[in-house]
């Protein structure tokens, strides 16, 4: 993908926006120069171009997860876990998919890549890792980052990461994205050389212009408020579910101490004999019912999560826009305050205090030309700040059309997206139901 | 009535009992019933075990081959309980109505008992009548005294913990008068105990305090006779059938025990998983309330969860006012009737010492003195009594068992319904504009393929499943 490098100059200014996917787009809406963060049918697939004019479609998976144990920078002995990316593509016609690349990468390199992203797309909101530990758990799972079903969980919620920003429109494009991908070594020097550290804003600063910012567009108040809000509620939400599934599951196990009873009540029984039996047996049936049930349930609660960390993304741009505002304010005020030195300069009467002022008025007025010279500056100074303001105005303008333009991108997924979740969770209560009473009428007809 | 032919008894005039017309039939007693049922001199005598020879009028067995007095008139009056339906009864009893009376002493409750009745022990065809829990206590032990060859019901427990239960909240109460209502229609169903003159006192004086006071006694003749058999004997050869049921008695008791505790246990763990859904369900309201367009399915969600918390709290109710109470109820049965076990063991140890002596002796062959022979009536009647019982307690158990587990087994699945019910009614709500959006996201209805294990989401689950109407869900989301 011939894409530049990430420079400074790039930093602030938008990638070309696309119109959004159409809901109304054909299956393969793939068509011409421009890809678009298409969806198609079959396994999840991100669309990227070679090159302008390519219609490859790629298929992204994480297919693998592996223990290693190697040194790490303190050169500790270290395990961790590594995921194998395997990319497909699709040849358009035949739909017929060849591996062509595949390496192995761990969950520090997906944090990486995410903070590059961060940077350097700060009016996106950045599709979430999943978590690093785990959290929200209830009784029965465990909280340690080795466990073979934390691992698998967060395999797909990699997998999950990688499709989200294969299939964004901007993020799609990214070169250090698509070398995330296909170049398993020195990856990590190549987005450590973009220098995107180094341009990242520090939070204390961030921080600051939250406090300080006097003009914030009216909808970021908004936004912030609402991904807080958002946060806390599904907080709570996964909370409780975590401990009425820790419940659900003493409920279960309980009833199938039945089981023996039972059956040991139908040995001394003659005619009741078999019904009781029949019981028992459903009752061992019942209890052991619950690990699949409460594994459904843990998938609905990693697509919460998601959005729970959607959220902190929210939060992000926000939290930009404030720094951006600020930075803009601050601008604007010291621009005013050159301008009015100068004026009392040029008028000879002091309004503002200033140091010079203070030590003419002590020790002296000051030349003519002295004061001819610091009107020049400051006349200067203004000027390039009026520029500066200017583009900062700009910037700051696109920056707010952009972002709002994938919030909104942002808002149609995440209601879709829940609505899924709903969906998929009122049936799985719905089979359980089915399941169960299926179960309960059978005992009832051995009786 | 229970009772030797000469007894005189109160109510109604001294009578014998052979002669004593079938409430229901016309003519005469043989008519009636049909058959040779004459009253059997056989039935005085000694009567070996497993003597199942009896044969009656329609061919069923033998249901109450009671105290020798009593078992012809039976047979000659009545249809074995087994065959007992609506129209062959005479004898109707209900428990209804429970009042609380606050008196200055005492705070307690009757129940109304009300009695039909076209049996000519009663003087009129119906009775109604209030008593309380003291009452029946003193019935059950006048049943006791009066009848220990045969197995008295059990009544609910007469104490119950202050502070942690409500003597007269309305659960208890109900609960109560169920287990009263069962106690009295075990007695009314028994061939022999409903004809008890205690029990017709019972359900017939108006002041029954008087009746208490007067101390009838109005006890059999074996009754008499077993009240007094000494203690002490020792045992040489219990037989085999009683001590199979002594066995059965105690694993029986032990099981049903295991379960009430299992079955408390569940309950507690209900009501736990109730409290933590009583919490889970508000926050989706509260989310509902921070959102636009997901705002009408969150509602929906927390509604249905609320619907199934009151679902569950139902069901934990009903499990606790149907099904534990029978648990208890067959548990004391078992109790009461060991005592019964441990008392015919004492007459036959009684009876085989003294004939253990007599053969001793050499003097009083072969004729086995009166004295011994006694013991010998008194054994076998209470042999064939138990016996009789025990098949009507094996019988009423099944039935009993069988519509207490069915009964679960439907509030279950009643259950189960009403959450189907709820969570069924909100897939419309949240399918509702799915169908126009075709959102170009990827990662979740895909087959993600690892290692051999398929893990579907969203879409795919929807194939597994037997849903209603899968096309539906499927357009929404293809």
């Amino acid at each position: 993908m011939e894409q530049a490098a990430p420079d400074p100059e790039r930093l602030w200014q938008p990638a070309p926006l696309e119109p959004l996917s159409h809901p109304d787009a054909g299956l393969e809406s793939m068509v011409g120069e421009e890809t678009k963060g298409a969806r198609d049918e079959g396994p999840g697939d991100g669309t990227m171009t070679e090159n302008n004019f390519s219609l490859k479609k790629i298929e992204i998976s994480v297919s693998e997860a592996e223990k290693r144990t190697g040194r790490n920078a303190m050169n500790m002995q270290e395990t961790y876990t590594a995921y194998l990316i395997e990319t497909r593509s699709v040849e358009h016609n035949d739909g017929q998919s060849v591996l062509t690349d595949s390496l192995w990468r761990r969950y520090s390199e997906f944090e990486l890549l995410r903070n590059y992203l961060l940077v350097y797309y700060p009016h996106i909101v950045v599709p979430p890792l999943p978590e690093k530990r785990a959290e929200f758990v209830w009784h029965k799972l465990s909280a340690d980052n080795m466990d073979p079903d934390f691992v698998e969980r967060r395999r797909i919620g990699l997998e999950n990461f990688l499709l989200r920003v294969a299939s964004h429109p901007i993020l799609c494009r990214d070169k250090i994205f698509y070398l995330f991908l296909t170049q398993e070594g020195n990856w990590k020097e190549t987005v450590n050389e973009t220098g995107f550290q180094l341009k990242a804003d520090s939070r204390l600063k961030a921080l600051n212009a939250t406090f300080r910012v006097k003009n914030p567009d009216k909808r970021f108040i908004e936004l912030k408020h609402y991904s807080d809000e958002l946060q806390s509620v599904i907080s709570h939400l996964l909370r409780v579910r975590a401990r009425v599934a820790d419940r659900l599951y003493g409920v279960y196990k309980v009833h199938g101490n039945y089981g023996r009873v039972f059956s040991e009540w139908s040995a001394i029984e003659k005619e009741m004999g078999d019904g009781l039996q029949s019981a028992g047996h459903h009752m061992d049936v019942y209890a052991s019912s619950i690990d699949d049930i409460l594994e459904d349930e843990e998938h609905y609660a990693d697509q919460l999560k998601e959005y729970l960390f959607y959220a902190e993304a929210l939060r992000a741009v926000c939290r930009k826009h404030e720094l951006m505002q600020y930075d803009l304010e601050m601008a604007a005020q010291d621009l005013a305050s050159k301008k009015q030195q100068c004026e009392e300069l040029a008028t000879g009467t002091v309004r503002t205090f200033s140091l010079k002022g203070m030590t003419t008025k002590l020790f002296g007025q000051e030349t003519p030309e002295q004061r001819e010279a610091r009107i020049k500056m400051l006349e200067e100074q203004i000027k390039e700040g009026e520029q500066q303001l200017k583009s900062k105005n700009l910037e700051g303008r696109e920056f707010v059309r952009n972002a709002w333009a994938d919030i909104e991108r942002f808002k149609e997924q995440k209601n879709h997206d829940l609505k899924e979740a709903l969906i998929s969770y009122a049936v799985m209560q719905i089979s359980m139901c089915k399941k169960t009473r299926l179960g309960v009428q059978m005992l009832s007809s051995c009786m | 009535m229970s009772g030797g032919p000469p007894k005189a008894l109160q109510s109604t005039g001294p009578q014998s009992l052979r002669d004593m017309p079938h409430p229901l039939a016309g003519s005469s007693s043989e008519e009636a019933v049909g058959g040779d049922s004459t009253p059997s001199p056989d039935l005085l005598t000694a009567r070996s075990f497993g003597d199942k020879d009896l044969i009656l009028p329609n061919g069923g067995t033998p249901a109450g081959t009671a105290s020798p007095a009593s078992s012809s008139s039976l047979l000659n009056r009545l249809q074995l309980d087994d065959d007992m339906d609506g129209e062959t009864r005479d004898l109707f009893v209900t428990v209804d109505d429970p009042k609380k009376h606050v008196c200055t002493m005492e705070t307690y409750i009757t129940y109304r008992i009300t009695t039909k009745s076209t049996r000519v022990e009663f003087d009129l065809p119906e009775y109604s009548v209030r008593r309380r829990y003291q009452d029946f206590d003193w019935l059950r032990n006048k049943l006791e005294e009066s009848q220990p060859t045969h197995l008295i019901p059990p009544l609910p427990e007469k104490f119950v913990v202050k502070g942690v239960v409500d003597r007269f909240s309305e659960e208890f109460v109900e609960t109560r008068r169920k287990a009263l209502d069962k106690f009295l229609k075990r007695i009314t169903d028994h061939p022999v105990l409903s004809f008890n003159e205690h029990f017709n006192v019972f359900l017939t004086a108006k002041d029954l305090n008087a009746h208490k006071k007067q101390g009838m006694a109005l006890l059999t003749r074996v009754g008499e006779s077993v009240k007094h058999v000494a203690g002490g004997y020792k045992l040489r050869n219990r037989p085999l059938e009683f001590a199979a049921i002594g066995e059965y008695l105690d694993t029986f008791a032990l099981k049903l025990g295991t379960i009430d505790r299992i079955a408390q246990r569940i309950i507690k763990e209900e009501i736990e998983y109730l409290v933590e859904l009583r919490e889970y369900g508000p926050v989706y309201s509260t989310w509902s309330a921070l959102e636009g367009e997901l705002a009408e399915p969150l509602e929906g969600v927390s509604a249905c969860i609320g619907n199934c918390s009151t679902a569950l709290e139902e069901l934990t109710d009903d499990m606790t006012e149907d099904f534990l109470p029978v648990l208890r109820e067959y548990i004391l049965y078992s109790d009461s009737m060991k005592s019964v076990l441990k008392k015919r063991d004492q007459v036959q140890a009684e009876y085989e010492t003294k004939l253990e002596a007599v053969a001793l002796k050499k003097e009083e062959r072969p004729k086995v003195p009166a004295d011994v022979e006694k013991c010998q009536d008194r054994m076998e009647c209470f042999n064939a009594d138990l016996k009789a019982d025990m098949e009507r307690w094996q019988n009423n158990k099944r039935q009993d068992f069988r519509q207490l587990l069915m009964g679960m087994a439907d509030k279950n699945i009643q259950y189960y319904e009403k959450c189907l019910m709820a969570w069924e009614s909100i897939i419309p709500l949240l399918q509702e504009k799915q169908e126009a959006k075709r959102y170009p996201f990827i990662g979740k209805n895909q087959d993600m393929q690892s290692n051999g294990k398929k893990y579907q989401l969203f879409y795919s689950s929807f194939l597994i499943l037997n849903l209603p109407s899968p096309t539906s869900y499927k357009m929404a989301l293809i």
